[in-house]
């Protein structure tokens, strides 16, 4: 029972393995069969237990705990877990076609959720960082999979800046090995006391801290991911942006866990970085006229708001953040999947040449109204509780309250804009009836509306907290009114004119000599903040 | 070796990062900063006229083995991240013609 978490690591990856060797014709079915298997495995192991998750901690090859490859689970794991699982479902089920013809395609995506569950599960910080490259690498492989040039520029863009970040990670782990002999997680929890705050500690706080802050994209590092997941294939962009990108918010969390007895408070620095990028992803998406840029730029501006929530030392507002993780997953996924389809259908991906979705795809366009409505955050649907709990926890300082009430218009705005789509006469016809792709986006749509309206049970069980206030009265529902009405007066006056200020946004670049030398810049702010501040 | 060195080297790689126009001096300056990772990680682990840690009947002074088994990892793993960015490379002239960031930039504008 304990060793599950090997299987789950390892029944992924061998499956993968046999699907790129043997190439037979109904290979994607064993596939489903394998992660039918992983559910099971997975639901077991959190059914058994359940509320003692201090005894999943396992040391592979009885080596001593403090230095052996260790992994260990909580609840947190675990709804992660089963958060990618499930995202893996709905991926495998969107590409079920494509992926009875190319092999490699499925090997590669197959690998990466072995490799993403070991990330999440892993107990030793060594260990993270292989999971981590590991990542990168297969990632990156995934971004360049359609042979384009713009796509080939992306991948490199994002292995080269990922791997300084991660080598960043990993001296602050070398810190930590040299300052208390382990790299045991669990170990290093009990053992560090607010004694430890010396300088070294500090040192590799900001280094894992910066490694993490270029995997999960926070402010000045994000610029590989508009480029990257725009680049990629939809069903790719919807795993990355909806789960991939997690693995550093994940990390993020885990990483404060294990500084939370020392007493670094990190809360404050962190909330203005993802103000930052909630205010910077905005900005760039009102500009873009590429679908899955604005999508891709969207990405980056909710991390913004689940870094929001993330820094707040209340309990409430924490995990308010880790719920609008889960619901940036569903949502995001659900969008980029339905882009996918369109843009097959309609062969571009400018969203003012797009026009008639209503008429010619009903269903895709009900589950694409769905994304957006839970997106800008409307009453019943996910996104709205989440925003809210993190209203909530930041409504006593104004300024706080106020630019997370600019995202939400930013964000209506833009998706008012998106939604242009829907309208106008039927101009392409759809003869592509693949019942497979439209369960992949009833699957990300179930799980916004169940989320949206039963996340009790779901908070309870998994955080241990239960939300007692009543989200949806009036004002929420005149709060969403006044939102759209703004974004709508927005749109129609500033963005859709396309002034030359817009247009300047939208061509502006970084190159990746300059996101580096910006990534530079933010450590030394950083050891500005922790270490003389 | 001082680690003060190492950390040189590791800064080494960052100005190279963050001024080199070639997507091939790139690469090279990711390898250059992780050699300097591995180099600081080995150098912390060793300590003057430590023994080889391979186990026999009178074990004194070894050095710490940690270091040297997870370093053989990152090796491993750096090596990938090198072969993937060099085969990108490759790709990337093909498409465009050039391996230089800005000329790349230009060239996709032109083309779109």
């Amino acid at each position: 029972m304990i060793n599950i978490p090997i299987l789950l690591i390892f029944l992924p990856v061998v499956t993968s393995i046999l699907v790129y060797l043997f190439k037979w014709k109904h290979m994607n079915i064993v596939v489903l069969g394998s992660q039918l298997i992983l559910t099971i495995l997975a639901a077991i192991y959190f059914g058994h237990f359940y509320g003692q998750f201090e005894h999943t901690h396992l040391v592979l090859g009885g080596w001593d705990h403090r230095i052996g490859i260790s992994l260990a689970n909580d609840e947190l794991s675990m709804s992660f877990i089963f958060l990618s699982i499930f995202t893996w479902w709905m991926v495998l089920a969107y590409t079920f076609k494509y992926g009875k013809t190319d092999h490699t395609f499925l090997f590669f995506l197959v690998f990466l959720q072995g490799v993403f569950l070991g990330l999440l599960q892993s107990n030793d910080l060594f260990n993270l960082f292989v999971f981590l490259e590991l990542t990168t690498i297969i990632v990156t492989i995934l971004i360049a999979y359609k042979k384009r040039g713009e796509s080939f520029r992306a991948a490199i863009y994002y292995i080269l800046l990922n791997t300084s970040g991660v080598l960043l990670f990993l001296i602050g782990i070398i810190l930590i090995y040299f300052t208390f002999g382990t790299i045991n997680i669990v170990y290093l929890h009990e053992t560090l006391t607010p004694g430890d705050d010396t300088m070294v500690l500090r040192l590799s706080y900001i280094l894992l801290m910066a490694g993490i802050s270029v995997k999960s994209a926070l402010f000045p590092v994000f610029t590989w991911l508009p480029k990257a997941h725009g680049a990629a294939q939809s069903a790719i962009s919807a795993l990355l942006s909806g789960l991939v990108v997690k693995g550093g918010i994940y990390l993020f969390f885990r990483m404060n866990f294990l500084y939370d007895n020392v007493g670094i408070h990190y809360g404050d620095f962190f909330y203005w970085v993802g103000a930052l990028t909630a205010v910077v992803g905005v900005m760039f998406a009102l500009s873009q006229k590429d679908i899955k840029q604005i999508l891709a730029f969207h990405t980056v501006s909710q991390i913004g708001i689940i870094m929001m929530g993330l820094s707040s030392s209340d309990a409430n507002t924490f995990y308010g953040g880790v719920l609008h993780t889960f619901n940036h997953a569903f949502f995001k996924s659900l969008l980029f999947l339905g882009a996918g389809v369109i843009i097959q259908v309609y062969r571009t991906k400018k969203v003012t040449e797009i026009r008639g979705v209503m008429r010619s795809m009903p269903v895709v366009s009900v589950f694409m109204i769905i994304g957006m409505l839970s997106i800008t955050g409307a009453p019943f649907f996910n996104g709205f509780i989440s925003k809210s709990i993190i209203k909530y926890g930041i409504e006593d300082s104004t300024i706080r309250y106020w630019i997370l009430f600019a995202v939400n218009i930013g964000t209506a705005t833009s998706f008012i804009k998106m939604s242009q789509i829907f309208f106008g006469p039927r101009t392409v016809s759809y003869p592509i009836k693949n019942m497979a792709q439209n369960f992949a986006l009833f699957g990300f749509a179930l799980g916004c509306i169940t989320l949206g309206n039963f996340y009790i049970p779901f908070t309870e069980s998994f955080f241990g907290i239960a939300y007692d206030q009543e989200f949806i009265h009036v004002g929420a529902f005149i709060d969403y009114a006044v939102t759209l009405g703004l974004g709508f007066m927005l749109y129609h006056f500033v963005i859709s004119k396309d002034y030359k200020p817009i247009q300047n946004i939208r061509n502006f670049k970084l190159s990746f000599e300059s996101a580096n030398y910006v990534f530079i810049i933010y450590i030394v702010v950083m050891v500005t903040y922790f270490i003389w501040l | 070796m001082n680690p003060i060195l190492t950390f040189i080297v590791i800064l080494i790689g960052f100005y190279g990062l963050s001024t080199s126009d070639n997507i091939i001096k790139s690469v090279f300056c990711v390898t250059i900063i992780e050699s300097g990772v591995i180099l600081l990680f080995l150098n912390l682990g060793n300590f003057e006229g430590g023994a080889i840690p391979i186990l026999n009947d009178h074990l004194v002074d070894i050095v710490d083995p940690l270091p040297q088994a997870l370093m053989i990892t990152t090796i491993v793993i750096g090596s990938t991240v090198t072969a993937l960015s060099l085969m990108l490379c490759i790709k990337i002239f093909h498409h465009y013609g050039t391996v230089e960031w800005a000329e790349v930039l230009r060239r996709e504008d032109v083309k779109s």
